[in-house]
Formats: structure tokens, C-alpha cells, sequence
């Protein structure tokens, strides 16, 4: 169910009249998706769903107990109420306890387009339909996920704040595999705005990576120069970025950790061409202006030139080390540079295009080293051309030193969903050295 | 293969009737909107239908070091109706159950169909399940939801100040628990109640050198179970945090695991995870045929494979079943109504592929007749998809201990607890780190090692296994969030084993600090 503000404002406020704690914090989000899945040309699963969830946090005596439930209805809210003050009550008090906020001056972020937001599963099947076309056109099977989605958040304190966002999202993927099953390609792209999505774009892109006959060629495992699209950049900067813990580098638990104690901020750890940045007001990748727990998102880089220069902190932490409460992003953008991918290329005398990675993990979070493996596009570039499919690999790699590494980066641009939830992210292709390929992989 | 609406009924069902108090949805109100759901259904062409309507009631509590950061209770009501009309699926899902919104349902899962024609392709075919009449409540002792708050918060507390006076600078500890509670109706005539609670107590104790830049973490070896509270307070937390404090202190000065091939074993608190990875995800039919190809991804196993591939050794058989105690995928009956016993099959014999997992309208892709009961949908509100039973290496049937095994290594490591993990898009090329690892020197456990992980690809790697526990050995493990499809669900599964020996495995040291 999407509500509106005024609606969400009304159940808010009932809510906190009637609470008997200390102080009240309301949180609604819900909204509509729609999702269409198809497979070697043909539909699988879809859905559309209407979703609402409220979650009611009772402060009573420096304790906090909060209730989530998705009715709706007086009698629902109200136990749900009573409850959450029960669970304040039994619990031990927060020695770090903060009180709600209270009105807070939120930037406008343009995420919202009523296009976008009354698709349904037709026009989903329109786009998987071009995407399908594509692939019969140049001889491949075609898998993809079409999704569109309107969905709303809104917070009250009894503090007196009142937030309120709401955005729309589209998002489409496909993978094609050639018809010997030995290749595969990817394309995928999410926007806020209907107009921006070019299907058609993403059917040719995913189509023509996997359209080779060629017998892909195996490498030996060992440190290659490598390029790597902006989808694959932007999940190593998110990984890079989600890091970015105030409190775990405080406590020497995180790769922004100053050897002997406190966080490596000020510090240059990155290569001059990496910046890393979020703005609500940014229409390439806009974060929400408000920020977990109510604390507005502020245009900001958290790495500026290879600089770290903010790192995220709760609010319990930032009361306790009194330094600024600054709310984790999810949306961001990685700045780019003026080299096209033709140019890289061009520029490489051996190395490897990596089109999309798949299955990261954290190895050693101190050290930042990330496995994970390349997928669905991953190509042998010799004496600056691509010259053929080369299988893929599995990669252990210290983000640390691949930021640090840039050789060139390309223009950025709006990528599909960034890994960890979602995230509207913009990164560009980028060209980096030492690239750790640990061993071979035969999935295609 | 032509789905009617003609209804199969048997007699009724109770497989624990002692538990059937547990049921706190109004099952007269349910039934009525299932009614109502899947007679709209059939009136407006459907060939088939079925609908999910219930509850889950999740709680989730964590502490940090001296606080109690988050107590939160979480209740989510709905349904989800999924209509095959002209052989094309249509789904609707709500969080509310109401007569309005299900007739609501009715006409936008209709709706959806119609919307999804022009892409079909071949139309969706379905075989005839048998309907049961069933209620099916999880055997348990003390429901988690009845425990208080205090209580629960205290063994927080109590679990973060163990490991900290035992040696860990810092340490988190979470309790989850969850209680799904559903009716599934279809229009063959099923109709199934069925409520299942699990629980999920960990932590993790951390410790930190500064002056030398270095850490170390021990994360907790129980697992996440099919239970009651009785689980929680027998499960020996607080003694295991002042354990993983200690060890996770030795990490920071033991010594590092030097690259290389070794002969490993591998605890079942850790192989539970290389089980699941390698084995569970691979044979899943769904994926074989490529319906995950652009997300979780497809398989190196063909169908042309099933009865002919050397999956691993002759040790190596691997059971699927529903009916394990204690195990998180246990129900009564999958989401496609099938029941338990339907999803009782080795998916590995003696090391030869023999079945893969099958949800409903999949089977006849491979020539057999009926699923073989391995859906889940991990909401009332999402599309059920192909979702694993538990799924479980068989013990030796020779008797065999860790010492047996241990004898039979000469220079190797023992590897205990899941680390990172990571596998590629067909399940072949993977890496495992765990929490412990210990040297194994002429036969005998030696040293703590740190910074190791193993890398492989599944075929060679279950081909190298050459010993394995017996029944006196297993442990049963598992997870409460095993992600799959778009959009991502998540579902609970368990996986048990012995420990097991593999030969000649390649090991690394994740630092390079060698």
C-alpha cells in the first residue's frame, strides 16, 4: 500500500498521542513492486505486491523496545503500542541511550516520477519482450528480470519531526548465453525515471557480449591488468565503501583504522583519481535526504582525491566520541575521468575486460581483500584489441591496493542495482593494474 | 499434464495433534478467504490456482559489548494468490487479509497473467498433486515468543561479557527467532495448516592487536535450529563465548597457515556450508534448466547428467529429506502442497548423481511425473519457488572417529566453523575459510593456524574425499538465510555431516603474511 504523506502523518500522530513513554518514534515505508522473470524466451515467474509495515520504538528511562506490524487498523496499533512499552520496560537501560530527534531540514531528492510509478507488469513485459527479440535476432538464449516498484518512508518523533520520502524505481537485467552454452553476456541498468531506462540498449549490449562462437581461452591465474565496466566498479567501491564504520575504525577493527588507535581520517589511502561521493540533490544517483535514523543525508564525499574524508557514525556514536552523526549511504557516486572504454582498451597491450562479478565476500575485513569471480562477459584484450572470450576467473584482491592502482577511469555513469541492498549507484570503467586472479574457474 | 479443478481429497491429517493449540490465526476467517480467493480464481478461467495466507512473527535482539542495541518484535500478515490461466502465471500478494483485498488479489493476479501472455513462450504445464486435508504444528518445548524480554536481553549481556573477560576486546551477540504460520489451499482441494518456530542464537567475539595493525574474530559454532527456547538455554553460550574469547586472542599470535596442497578435514561446522554450496544449490532443477541463469545462476550438472555423473567418492552420499528433527526446512509440506515424505530422496548414491530437487511443473523437463516436494515461498506474499529441503552428507556406516580420520593424515589441517565463503555462478569454483584452523602433524591435532581458507572446484574436491565419521560423529548445521531469485528470498535450511577427510586440497593464506 503506497500512503501518502498526509496519511502517514495522521497515523503517525495518532500513534505517538496516545503513547505512555518517554518519547515515540514511528517509522512507515511500504509501496507497490511489480517483477516479471523470463528464461530462454520465455516467461517463469512474476508478481506484483502491495506491502506496508509500521514499526513502533517506545523510550522509556533511557530504554528502547520497538513492535513492527503490517496491520493497520486502531486495535492493531494499539497493541502493538502497549507492547513496544512492555519491552522498554524489561529492558536493561542503553548506557549510550539517545533520544529521538527532533525537526530536522532535509534536502530534496528528485526520486519520485509518477511514469515510473504507475508500470505495471505489461510494460515489464514489453521490455522483456525486446530483450527476448534481441537474442532470436542474433542467435542466443535470452534470462532477464524486468521490476518496477513506487515506494514510500516516512518517520515521526514525538520530538516533533516529521520525514518523508518516496521514490520510483525501474530496473532491468538480462543474461544471454550462446547456443553452445560455453558463453554468456549481461547488460542491466536502474532508474527513478521511466524515460531514462533504454531497453533496447541493454537487450544489444547483453546479446552481443554473449554472440561469440569462439572457444573461450583459459589464463593462467596470477596479477593482470585488467578493465573493469562501471557495474563491476561499483560494487568493489561499495564493498570499499560499506567498510567505512566510524566506530570499527575507532576500535581498530576495520581497514580505516590508524595502527596504535583511532580512524584513518585526513589520511590519503587511495589513488588521487578515487573519489567517492553521495548528494541528494544529484540526479545521477541521488541518495534520499533522510539518512538512517532520521539524520539528513548532506552532500558529501566520504573518499575525496584518494583522501578518506568522512566516515559513517551512529548516533549513539557520535554522542559518545562527540564528533558529527553522519548516516550510511547506499546511493553514491564514484567520480570518473575522460578516458572512453575504446581508449583503455586501446592503451592495454594484455590484459582482461571483466563485463560483471558475482559472489564477493570479505576474506579479511582488516586487510579489505574481497574474493569473489568474474561472470558473464569476461574477455582477452591483446595489443589493444579484444581479441577473444576468456573464461573466468576467481579474484582475491585488497581493495585497498585496486583503489590505489588506477590507471585510467572512464565517464560515469548510472549502473545497475549496487550490491548490499539495492542502492541506485553511478560508477565509471576503470583500467587498474595487479589485479589478482587466485585461480581458475570453469562457470560459465 | 492438464490441470482441472476436480478436487482429490484424502483423509485428514494431524501430525501433532498436542501441538495444534499453536495455531492462533482465526482458521475460520482463513478459510473463508481462501474460499473466496480460489473460487474467484475459477471463475475467471483459471486452470489452476493456489493461495498462502498467514502469519510470521519474527523477534531480533542484539548486544554489543555492554548494551543492549536492539530489541525489535515483528509481525507480518498476508497472502499471496497464483493463478495459471491460459499458461501463464499470474501472482498477487498483500500484506492483509481482508475480503477486499483478496478479491482485489483475484483480479490483479488475473490481470498479471493476461499481461504476461505476449512472452510466454511454451505455456506453463502442471501435473496433478495429490490434495491433502492436513495440520502439521513443529514439535517443541518452550515457545521462544512466550520467553521475556529480560530474559533474553540478560543472555545477551551475559554472552558479550563472557567473551570479553575471557580474553575478546569487543563482542556482539544476536538472538533471532521466527514463526511462520500458514494455510495453503489449491484449487485440486488441498488444504494444509501448518506452523513452524526457529531459532537462531550467535555472536561473535573480536580481538584486536593495535600496535601491530592485526584482528581476529571467533564467531559462534552453534547453529540456527528448528526449536524452542530449551535450545537456546542448552546450547551452552555463555561457555562458548569465554572459549571464542580466548581463541579469538590466540588467532591474533598463532601461527600463519603456509599456502599449499594438504590433506584437510573438515569439521561439520564448516562443511555444512561446502555441502550446501556445492551439492545443494547444484542440484536444483530450477537452476539446471536455467531459470536462475541472471541471478543465483545455472549448474555445471546437466539433466542428461542424473544416473551417470561421478559426483565424488563412494563415501559420499548425499540425502535430501523434510522430516529431520530439529532441522529448519522441516515442515509437513512443501509450498505446492506436497507432502514431506515426497521429499525423501538421495540426491548423491555412493557418489553417482541420482535426483535433483523439484518444485511443482518442473519434473516432466526431465521425464519423471510429480515434484518431488521442494518449494518454498519465503512470504506468504512472494511467488514459491524451487527451495531446498535439508539436505545432508550420510555418515560412514563403518564406524570411524575424528582420531580414525586424524590417524590417517601425515601433514594436513583441520578446519572448524564457517569463514567467508564464495562459489561461482555454475558451483564449481569455490573458497571456504572457517573460524579455527589447527595443523594436523603425524596423525595428531597440533598448533592453531591462522589466516587459512580452502579453494577448489566440486567435482575433484568430493572425488578427493577418502574418510568420513560415522554416525557418532554428525552434527547437524545450517542457516536461516540461503538467498535466491529476483526478487531475493530467503529461506531456512540445514545440512548435516560428519567430519570428512579430502586429500590433497589447495590451501591459502589469506594475509599473505606467511
Amino acid at each position: 500500500m503506497f500512503l501518502t504523506s498526509d496519511d502517514a502523518k495522521t497515523i503517525a500522530g495518532k500513534i505517538i498521542a496516545r503513547s505512555n513513554a518517554d518519547a515515540c518514534v514511528v517509522k512507515i515505508d511500504g509501496g507497490e513492486d511489480y517483477s516479471l522473470r523470463f528464461a530462454r524466451g520465455g516467461a517463469t515467474t512474476n508478481l506484483a505486491i502491495s506491502e506496508t509495515s509500521l514499526r513502533i520504538s517506545s523510550h522509556i528511562g533511557g530504554r528502547v523496545g520497538s513492535v513492527t506490524t503490517t496491520r493497520l487498523d486502531e486495535a492493531a496499533l494499539d497493541a502493538a503500542r502497549v507492547r513496544s512499552e512492555e519491552i522498554a520496560r524489561m529492558l536493561p537501560v542503553d548506557p549510550d541511550y539517545v533520544a529521538p530527534l527532533g525537526p530536522q531540514d532535509y534536502e530534496t531528492s528528485a526520486r519520485y516520477d509518477d511514469n515510473a510509478a504507475a508500470l505495471r507488469l505489461d510494460t515489464l513485459a514489453a521490455q522483456a519482450a525486446r530483450v527476448i527479440e534481441e537474442g532470436a535476432r542474433v542467435g542466443v538464449d535470452t534470462f532477464g528480470c524486468a521490476s518496477s516498484a513506487r515506494r514510500f518512508e516516512a518517520l515521526a518523533t514525538s520530538a516533533g519531526l516529521f520525514a518523508y520520502d518516496r521514490r520510483s524505481e525501474i530496473d532491468l537485467s538480462a543474461t544471454a548465453r550462446n547456443k553452445s552454452d560455453r558463453w554468456s553476456g549481461w547488460a542491466g541498468a536502474h532508474q527513478f525515471f521511466a524515460g531514462r531506462l533504454d531497453a533496447e540498449s541493454i537487450a544489444r549490449r547483453a546479446c552481443e557480449k554473449a554472440a561469440h562462437d569462439a572457444e573461450p581461452v583459459d589464463l593462467e591465474p596470477g596479477d593482470y591488468t585488467v578493465i573493469l565496466e562501471p557495474v563491476a566498479v561499483a560494487e568493489l567501491a561499495f564493498w570499499a565503501l560499506s567498510a567505512m564504520d566510524a566506530r570499527a575504525a575507532d576500535e581498530g577493527r576495520s581497514f580505516y583504522a590508524r595502527p596504535g588507535g583511532g580512524a584513518l581520517i585526513g589520511e590519503t589511502l587511495f589513488d588521487e583519481k578515487l573519489t567517492i561521493r553521495i548528494d541528494p540533490a544529484d540526479p545521477l544517483a541521488p541518495e534520499g535526504g533522510v539518512g538512517y535514523e532520521g539524520v539528513p543525508h548532506r552532500a558529501r564525499a566520504f573518499i575525496d582525491r584518494g583522501v578518506v574524508s568522512s566516515l559513517y557514525r551512529s548516533r549513539a556514536w557520535a554522542q559518545k566520541t562527540g564528533a558529527e552523526a553522519i548516516p550510511f549511504a547506499r546511493n553514491f557516486i564514484m567520480e570518473g575521468g575522460d578516458a572512453t572504454l575504446d581508449d583503455m582498451v586501446r592503451s592495454v597491450k594484455r590484459g582482461v575486460l571483466v563485463t560483471r562479478i558475482w559472489y564477493e565476500n570479505m576474506v579479511e575485513p582488516k586487510g579489505l581483500l574481497l574474493t569473489g569471480l568474474t561472470r558473464d562477459g569476461n574477455f582477452l584484450i591483446e595489443n589493444g584489441r579484444v581479441t577473444a572470450p576468456v573464461r573466468n576467473m576467481r579474484f582475491n584482491q585488497r581493495l585497498g591496493d585496486l583503489f590505489a592502482n588506477i590507471v585510467a577511469l572512464g565517464p560515469t555513469e548510472r549502473t545497475w542495482r549496487a550490491a548490499g541492498g539495492g542502492g541506485a549507484a553511478a560508477a565509471p570503467p576503470m583500467l587498474v593494474e595487479k589485479f589478482h586472479f587466485s585461480s581458475k574457474s570453469s562457470g560459465v | 499434464m492438464a490441470p482441472t479443478f476436480a478436487p482429490l481429497r484424502d483423509a485428514p491429517e494431524r501430525a501433532d495433534a498436542t501441538n495444534a493449540s499453536r495455531f492462533a490465526l482465526d482458521r475460520t476467517a482463513l478459510d473463508r478467504l481462501a474460499d473466496l480467493a480460489l473460487d474467484g480464481a475459477r471463475r475467471g478461467g483459471a486452470a489452476y490456482a493456489d493461495i498462502r495466507l498467514g502469519e510470521t512473527l519474527r523477534e531480533y535482539a542484539q548486544a554489543k559489548d555492554d548494551r543492549l542495541e536492539h530489541f525489535d518484535e515483528r509481525s507480518t500478515r498476508g497472502f499471496g494468490l497464483r493463478v495459471l490461466l491460459d499458461g501463464s502465471w499470474g501472482f498477487y500478494g498483500a500484506r492483509r487479509l481482508d475480503e477486499a483485498s483478496i478479491r482485489e488479489g483475484v483480479a490483479r493476479a488475473l490481470e498479471n497473467a493476461r499481461a504476461v501472455r505476449p512472452i510466454q513462450g511454451a505455456p506453463i504445464a502442471l501435473e496433478r498433486l495429490p490434495a491433502h486435508e492436513a495440520e502439521w504444528a513443529m514439535p517443541m518445548g518452550v515457545d521462544p515468543f512466550s520467553v521475556s524480554t529480560s530474559e533474553k536481553s540478560d543472555l545477551l549481556l551475559a554472552i558479550c561479557a563472557s567473551a570479553r573477560d575471557n580474553g575478546a576486546d569487543f563482542c556482539s551477540a544476536s538472538l533471532s527467532l521466527a514463526r511462520e504460520e500458514r494455510l495453503f489451499a489449491n484449487s485440486f482441494g488441498a488444504r494444509i495448516r501448518q506452523t513452524r518456530t526457529r531459532v537462531h542464537p550467535t555472536f561473535t567475539a573480536t580481538a584486536v592487536d593495535r600496535a601491530a595493525g592485526r584482528m581476529a574474530s571467533r564467531d559462534s559454532l552453534v547453529p540456527a535450529r528448528g526449536a524452542g527456547w530449551e535450545y537456546v538455554t542448552d546450547a551452552g553460550l555463555v561457555a562458548e563465548a569465554a572459549e571464542a574469547g580466548a581463541q579469538a586472542r590466540a588467532k591474533l599470535t598463532a601461527k600463519p597457515v603456509v599456502s599449499g596442497d594438504y590433506d584437510i578435514i573438515i569439521d561439520p561446522t564448516n562443511l555444512w556450508l561446502t555441502i550446501h554450496e556445492t551439492v545443494g544449490h547444484s542440484t536444483e532443477l530450477d537452476r539446471v534448466l536455467g531459470w536462475e541463469a541472471n541471478f543465483a545462476g545455472t549448474s555445471f550438472v546437466k539433466p542428461h547428467m542424473r544416473g551417470d555423473l561421478r559426483f565424488g567418492s563412494e563415501l559420499m552420499t548425499i540425502v535430501a529429506d523434510r522430516s529431520q528433527p530439529g532441522a529448519l526446512s522441516t515442515i509437513g509440506f512443501d509450498d505446492d502442497g506436497a507432502p514431506a515424505s515426497s521429499a525423501e530422496f538421495n540426491i548423491i548414491e555412493k557418489g553417482v548423481l541420482k535426483n535433483f530437487q523439484m518444485a511443482l511443473g518442473q519434473a516432466h523437463y526431465i521425464g519423471l511425473s510429480a515434484s518431488n516436494g521442494c518449494a518454498y515461498a519465503d512470504s506468504p506474499t512472494a511467488f514459491p519457488i524451487q527451495r531446498m529441503p535439508n539436505i545432508s552428507l550420510a555418515p560412514n556406516p563403518e564406524k570411524c572417529t575424528l582420531d580414525d580420520l586424524l590417524s590417517g593424515v601425515e601433514k594436513g589441517i583441520y578446519v572448524v566453523g564457517a569463514g567467508s565463503w564464495s562459489i561461482d555462478q555454475q558451483r564449481d569454483n569455490f573458497q571456504f575459510g572457517g573460524q579455527l584452523f589447527y595443523e594436523i602433524k603425524d596423525g595428531r591435532l597440533g598448533e592453531l593456524l591462522r589466516d587459512g581458507a580452502y579453494q577448489g572446484r566440486t567435482i575433484p574436491f568430493w572425488n578427493a574425499l577418502d574418510g568420513l565419521g560415522d554416525a557418532s560423529t554428525y552434527h547437524l548445521d545450517g542457516t536461516f538465510t540461503c538467498g535466491k531469485a529476483e526478487p531475493v528470498q530467503v529461506a531456512p535450511v540445514s545440512h548435516g555431516s560428519p567430519p570428512a577427510r579430502f586429500r590433497n586440497v589447495r590451501v591459502l593464506n589469506t594475509t599473505g603474511d606467511e
